[in-house]
């Protein structure tokens, strides 16, 4: 019996100084993030498994509100992730500290021309928010955006009408579909990041850039452009552009279902919106992208639409200076954006490449192909201005004062107050 | 430590476990939230001391917080009392002896026992003015006044989540008045109805006073609801529109999370408990602590 006891013993020894030494050879990242959602990341994992079989890739994704909760837990308790998605400006700021510098993993895998291999907005963009003299890129660009308006095409096809290109066509349009009952305009203005992308695409008409010059505190929020820009606003709800409870609503998921069940005529939305082809059963509009076509914000102010459009990162990813594996961190990132990882996920259509030359490999209709080329080949390339902002504070002022002037509560000079207040 | 001084206290080492767990889950995040109320701090980042400067601005410079102080009144009223109310007309019918009235019971409980962020995403689409139930039964019947920005509207957006939450609770206000009056002496209605009381003169002056400890319980449940109401809210308005139908619980998520203002929600949340204990000490000096127990 003693013997068996010491027997016993001895293995469980020599099984507990293994275990490190074996997991050890196991290279694991974790990687947790809102986008891309869980079955893309999980092809895009697979694909490079196919080539990296030694690292074990561990992700979570989760919605996007969620996410930032994730994060801002982990981060206190210092448990951050290898990986984590970011967005430009505000986010990838806060966490600036945490993250590594990755110009070195873009170098190694790209050259140092790599920067020239990338959309220019989307390296603009990765530095956005930096402190002066600060020219790291926390993170690296994955995908890439427009944000733009789009349409119902059977609804316009019926009604033998085109997108509108100024406001008083988009007044008539509205006036049409109101009295069908269809949304001219589908909106779920109680997000906050779509109230601040219609702003954002209002203010780029009425006062092209002057809303980054007032960020650096070369103009005021409160000068008149802006302040006509949300009148602008607040007659998108008072002209019933917009549905009628719209403030009430989210974009995702409330407007959305409206607008695959073919009860809106517009919305506005971005290049991702293109994803909705690679959904798994896809309702009739949705599938291969049949039922609908970007355009751009019709101009508002009489003066001409830009030329140019916003955008931006959609996505881009960051390893944490906690990493215990920051060389495969960097593989994994690498791989997803010009890789076979990077193939998989642009495969779903989720939204355009940051780093240029990929293409889907298969479209399931002319409109998709072409609309992918519209963005890719014309729009991309003219985009100049970014959608987000760099100031946490501003981005949470706007999007308020944007719900208080729709909702009547402020004057839109008021609200411009509000967001020039945190700008101080 | 002599053998005697660990007899005479002894009564401190079975104290000791409660009063470890209560220090560690109690004491220890009070303050350490009072702590971080007095800094600048988005819970990532170094944390800047500002010493009570949190608190000057909520007093000072804060509308969200001022709306969520008065939702907070308006929930405590507006869903406590109706509550009481509509829950003891359900009762008094559901205990007269109707037909199915166990049926009833359990259909009118139903919706406390679904979780809030169900009827958060139904009521949303109950409510929408467009594709919403509401909004397509006044298309079809042309009652267009049924037709309104319930949610989207800042003066109505906290009253529509109200009425979902009384009727949600009203069902449970039901159950607790239920077994109250499955629990009245018959002798003493029986003495009434024997001294020529009414119907109405029994409910008014025997039943309702005996109901007391129901009352007194369903009032402490309810401020306490209040204090915690956030799923409901979250899932229906988010605080909107504009911070109109803020709440507590809500706008200190909104605060510490989204909004990382880590420092200010914690000062946030310390008011919030200053306000819970306030409203414990009234309700036990006031009302009395005999809840469920009876006098």
């Amino acid at each position: 019996m003693y013997r068996k006891v010491v027997f016993a013993v001895c293995v469980l020894l020599v099984l507990a100084v293994s275990a490190p030494i074996l997991a050890q050879d196991e290279v694991v990242v974790r990687f947790r993030s809102w986008s891309p959602v869980i079955a893309t990341t999980e092809a895009m994992i697979a694909a490079f498994n196919e080539a990296n079989p030694d690292i074990t890739i561990e992700p979570d994704i989760t919605n996007y509100p969620e996410y930032l909760v994730d994060l801002q837990t982990m981060a206190a308790g210092g448990a951050l992730p290898d990986l984590i998605g970011l967005e430009p400006g505000a986010l990838t700021q806060q966490y600036r500290d945490h993250l590594m510098p990755l110009q070195d993993c873009a170098v190694s895998t790209w050259g140092e021309d790599w920067e020239d291999q990338f959309f220019p907005v989307g390296i603009e963009q990765a530095r956005l928010g930096n402190p002066e003299g600060d020219d790291n890129i926390y993170g690296l660009p994955v995908l890439v955006q427009t944000i733009n308006m789009w349409y119902t095409v059977p609804i316009f096809e019926e009604a033998g009408v085109e997108p509108p290109t100024t406001y008083d066509e988009l007044k008539e349009l509205a006036d049409l579909f109101n009295a069908q009952g269809i949304a001219p305009v589908m909106i779920g203005a109680g997000d906050g990041w779509i109230r601040r992308d219609v702003y954002m695409q209002l203010i780029h008409n009425v006062a092209p850039g002057l809303i980054y010059e007032a960020e650096d505190g070369m103009a005021s929020f409160t000068d008149e452009p802006f302040v006509e820009a949300m009148t602008w606003w607040k007659r998108l709800f008072d002209d019933g552009i917009f549905q009628m409870g719209a403030l009430g609503m989210t974009h995702y998921p409330a407007a959305v279902e409206q607008i695959q069940a073919g009860r809106a005529a517009m919305f506005p939305m971005g290049a991702w919106w293109q994803q909705q082809a690679g959904n798994p059963d896809p309702p009739p509009l949705d599938e291969n992208l049949q039922g609908y076509a970007p355009f751009k914000f019709p101009d508002v102010t009489g003066m001409g639409a830009p030329e140019d459009l916003l955008g931006g990162i959609d996505v881009m990813m960051g390893v944490t200076r906690g990493s215990a594996n920051p060389d495969a961190a960097c593989k994994v990132i690498t791989d997803w954006i010009s890789g076979a990882g990077a193939q998989a996920l642009i495969n779903t259509y989720n939204d355009l490449p940051a780093y240029i030359g990929l293409r889907p490999e298969s479209f399931g209709s002319e409109n998709q192909e072409a609309v992918w080329d519209l963005f890719t080949e014309d729009w991309l390339a003219s985009v100049k201005y970014a959608r987000q902002l760099k100031s946490p504070d501003v981005k949470q002022a706007l999007e308020d004062a944007l719900a208080a002037v729709a909702a009547g509560e402020m004057t839109p000079a008021e609200g411009m107050q509000l967001v020039q207040d945190a700008n101080m | 430590m002599s053998r005697n001084w660990l007899i005479e206290n002894q009564g401190l080492f079975f104290m000791a476990p409660a009063m470890i767990l209560f220090a560690v889950f109690v004491l220890y995040p009070i303050f350490y939230i009072f702590n971080a109320s007095l800094y600048d701090w988005d819970g990532i980042n170094e944390a800047i001391y500002v010493g009570i400067q949190n608190y000057i601005d909520m007093f000072t410079d804060d509308r969200p917080f001022g709306l969520a102080i008065r939702n907070s009144i308006y929930w405590t009223f507006l869903t406590i009392f109706p509550q009481m109310f509509l829950g003891f007309i359900l009762a008094s019918i559901l205990t007269s002896g109707i037909p199915f009235q166990n049926v009833f019971r359990i259909i009118f409980f139903m919706p406390a026992i679904i979780s809030p962020v169900v009827l958060g995403i139904v009521w949303q689409r109950i409510y929408a003015p467009f594709g919403g139930l509401l909004a397509d039964l006044a298309f079809e019947t042309g009652a267009h006044f049924l037709r309104q920005e319930y949610l989207s509207s800042s003066r109505l957006a906290i009253f529509s989540t109200i009425f979902v939450n009384v009727w949600q609770w009203t069902g449970f206000s039901m159950l607790m008045y239920v077994a109250g009056l499955q629990g009245l002496p018959g002798e003493v209605l029986s003495a009434a109805q024997v001294d020529g009381a009414n119907a109405w003169q029994r409910i008014r002056h025997v039943v309702w006073p005996m109901l007391r400890h129901v009352h007194l319980t369903l009032i402490l449940l309810g401020v306490i609801g209040t204090l915690q109401t956030f799923a409901l809210v979250y899932m229906l308005t988010n605080g909107g529109p504009s911070s109109a139908s803020e709440m507590l619980p809500t706008y200190i998520f909104r605060k510490a999370f989204p909004l990382q203002s880590m420092g200010y929600a914690s000062a946030l949340a310390v008011v919030l408990l200053v306000i819970a204990l306030s409203a414990s000490i009234f309700q036990v000096r006031v009302l009395g602590s005999r809840f469920t127990i009876g006098d």
